[in-house]
């Protein structure tokens, strides 16, 4: 359920009208009509007076609220009948405990507290003002007016005449103390877990559903949740405090009014295999169950990636990338940059980048890697990668050979027979097969001052807008070669 | 449209996709039941072994004398470059009505992805989503623009996926939100299609 953040800041945070949530597996409840004749076959006694009878009901775990008893009498204002449900649960609960004092429950015993609190506060009130709750913040101005008109009433006189009293804490029940019993029912509860078992008890996660379900224990005492409500935020820059992302305020609408988006403003990478003609596959977009199946990667066999670094900037882009020997995690695996730093041509309009995609002859480089695959030969399974040379560059694109050795998934055997805790640390866990290789980009430029740009840097403090300063930004990234076949 | 499965072999001069005027790609072993209750946006894909339910639409209602016979209820609407990925089941859900079970037609936005083995059966589903593989999408549940459900996920009955959310899990919960970037940065390459962004080159590329 989406609103916007000044209904949350009226109504708080959970829906108000007949939303809830199943407290045993979170699906949406509905509203479900029981029949009378249904109701016949399982309570004849009971249902001779009900007509209409409504349960909520979860489609998905088949919890309904008749697990704690509770019917609706008509379909509307849910959130009223259940409270009102609760209400009476709770207090019939004090009426047959009242000897032994059963303790009130959290909201009651707030309440409580909060009236007293308020009423200590306004006993002991400023007692130089009377008139304290009148819109008009001048006493003094007031009093003389009041005078003027015949001066106080009498309650106020004697309110004035009293000595303030100084503000005490709650004493009792009925002012909202409660102190703690250690004999609260706890060996009850003790047995009552003993006999119901594991499967007897909530999860800590059905507790925290709801404020209701705070000190249920057992199954049968969870309350139905209301649907938690969700609101858009905008996002601000931590230093600067620019505001980096402003959605649309009004509800389902998915637009913004300002994104700014890391992805314009810092180079991008790609990686795709060099021999195969086929890019890596996009995981995300699976056509076929078991369609990555087919390029594993195997183990100790090199492999010859070409890293693609695109520039979103308008100036020539100095690139440095760095990566450790081997990758980390429990699959080690060699990787070698041959052209670790490099520079990336500027971006243009998208109309040079469409005029320039034309004219080059690279363009049809998906056509030339077909043919390849058709003949057998091709110019780029005869060129060598070398180090220290870019592969290919277009106009904001450079392409540089990265080797890759995946690591094997299983370790060299050995002959001393190793200990629990090796085994137990060779174990490889979800995803560990996934070779990804982390990489740092380091990315130097010489940006033109625009007038009216504040400049961050101490040495270029004093810049005139129209020179250039020299920009940096370094950030990791990682690349996902593919699994390891095991 | 629909064929029996036995005439599955592919033979050299038929390809896989029937390509209809405005770019829709059909595969011929889609299995398509009532096809004049289907529609389709365009350039969008129905891959091989998909289950298109057509058939299970609202039956018209009884005409008043006089009147005219309105032409058939649409059962599914899908969007334009909308992709259906092998093995998925898309299927109108139904309910009661007036003492009557009848089904909801469904609706299915632009440039929805629904990865492999699906089962689809939710009331709606808007544009820019994207649908895991072994998705479940129970009947009668809504979802909402821009969000992601992941595989192997079971939507609940009912349950509305709110615009942007990220769902997972059995049932599904909201796990958080996709980034503000969510669809953005694809067509900078013909491979590099991104999820929830314009899949049009994904569609170009399935032949």
């Amino acid at each position: 359920m989406s609103v916007t953040s000044s209904a949350v800041k009226g109504d708080g945070n959970r829906c108000s009208r007949s939303c809830y949530n199943c407290p045993s597996c979170t699906s949406p409840l509905q509203i479900t009509h029981v029949s009378h004749r249904d109701e016949g076959l399982l309570k004849p006694n009971d249902a001779a007076g009900d007509d209409e009878t409504y349960v909520l009901q979860c489609q998905f775990c088949d919890w309904s609220s008749l697990e704690i008893d509770v019917r609706f009498s008509k379909p509307t204002k849910i959130t009223e009948q259940l409270a009102k449900q609760q209400k009476t649960r709770t207090s019939s609960t004090h009426s047959t405990t009242a000897s032994n004092q059963k303790p009130l429950d959290h909201d009651e015993k707030f309440t409580n507290l909060v009236s007293f609190y308020k009423d200590q506060l306004n006993d002991s009130g400023d007692p130089q003002n009377p008139y304290s709750n009148s819109p008009h913040n001048s006493p003094a101005n007031l009093a003389r007016i009041m005078s003027l008109y015949g001066g106080l009433s009498y309650n106020a006189l004697k309110k004035t005449r009293e000595k303030p009293q100084p503000m005490r804490e709650a004493l009792g029940t009925p002012e909202g103390f409660v102190s703690f019993h250690a004999d609260r029912s706890d060996s009850e509860l003790i047995r009552r877990s003993q006999a119901s078992g594991w499967d007897g008890t909530i999860t800590s996660e059905q507790q925290d559903s709801a404020p209701s379900n705070y000190d249920s224990r057992f199954n049968g005492e969870l309350w139905p949740s209301a649907t938690q409500l969700r609101t858009k935020r905008a996002k601000r820059c931590k230093t600067c405090r620019h505001i980096i992302a402003r959605p649309e305020p009004n509800v389902g609408n998915m637009r913004y009014k300002i994104r700014l988006l890391a992805m314009n403003y810092i180079p991008r990478l790609m990686l795709k295999s060099l021999h195969s003609a086929t890019p890596l596959a996009n995981p995300a977009f699976l056509l076929k169950p078991g369609m990555p199946q087919a390029d594993d990667l195997q183990p100790h066999k090199a492999q010859q990636y070409i890293l693609t670094v695109k520039n979103a900037l308008f100036e020539t882009v100095k690139i440095s990338l760095a990566t450790p020997a081997t990758t980390p995690g429990k699959v080690a695996s060699r990787v070698t940059i041959l052209c670790p730093s490099f520079t990336v041509g500027p971006a243009g309009e998208v109309w040079d980048e469409a005029l320039s995609a034309s004219n080059e002859p690279n363009s049809d480089g998906d056509r030339k890697a077909a043919m390849a695959s058709l003949t057998g030969s091709s110019e780029s399974s005869e060129r060598q990668p070398e180090a220290g040379k870019i592969w290919e560059k277009t106009r904001n694109s450079t392409s540089i050979i990265v080797e890759i050795v995946p690591g094997a998934l299983q370790p060299p055997p050995s002959i001393v027979p190793k200990t629990e805790q090796q085994l137990t640390d060779e174990e490889l866990g979800e995803d560990d097969d996934v070779l990804e290789v982390p990489v740092y980009v380091r990315a130097e430029w010489e940006a033109e001052i625009k007038p009216g740009e504040t400049v961050q840097a101490k040495k270029d403090a004093n810049a005139m807008p129209g020179e250039k300063v020299s920009k940096e930004i370094g950030y990791w990234v990682v690349l996902a070669a593919g699994r390891i076949a095991g | 449209m629909s064929r029996p499965a036995g005439s599955t072999a592919r033979r050299s001069v038929k390809t896989e996709y029937i390509e209809t005027d405005t770019g829709n790609k059909i595969s011929r072993r889609a299995f398509i039941e009532g096809k004049q209750n289907i529609m389709l946006g365009g350039k969008t894909v129905i891959m091989a072994g998909v289950h298109l339910r057509g058939d299970l639409c609202r039956k018209p209602e009884r005409v008043a004398e006089g009147e005219k016979e309105k032409p058939n209820t649409t059962a599914v609407s899908i969007g334009r470059a909308t992709v259906v990925s092998t093995n998925t089941v898309i299927r109108p859900p139904m309910r009661l009505h007036k003492g009557q079970m009848t089904f909801i037609p469904m609706r299915i936005g632009d440039n929805v992805f629904i990865g492999p083995n699906a089962h689809i059966s939710s009331a709606s589903i808007s544009s820019h989503v994207y649908i895991g593989e072994n998705a479940v999408l129970s009947p009668l549940c809504i979802v909402k623009e821009g969000s992601k459900i992941l595989p192997n996920t079971v939507v609940p009955p009912g349950m509305t996926v709110p615009a942007g959310t990220v769902v997972g899990g059995r049932p599904a919960r909201i796990l958080g939100e996709v980034g503000d970037g969510w669809g953005q940065g694809g067509g900078v390459e013909v491979e590099d299609w991104v999820e929830g962004g314009d899949l049009r080159p994904l569609v170009r590329s399935i032949k």
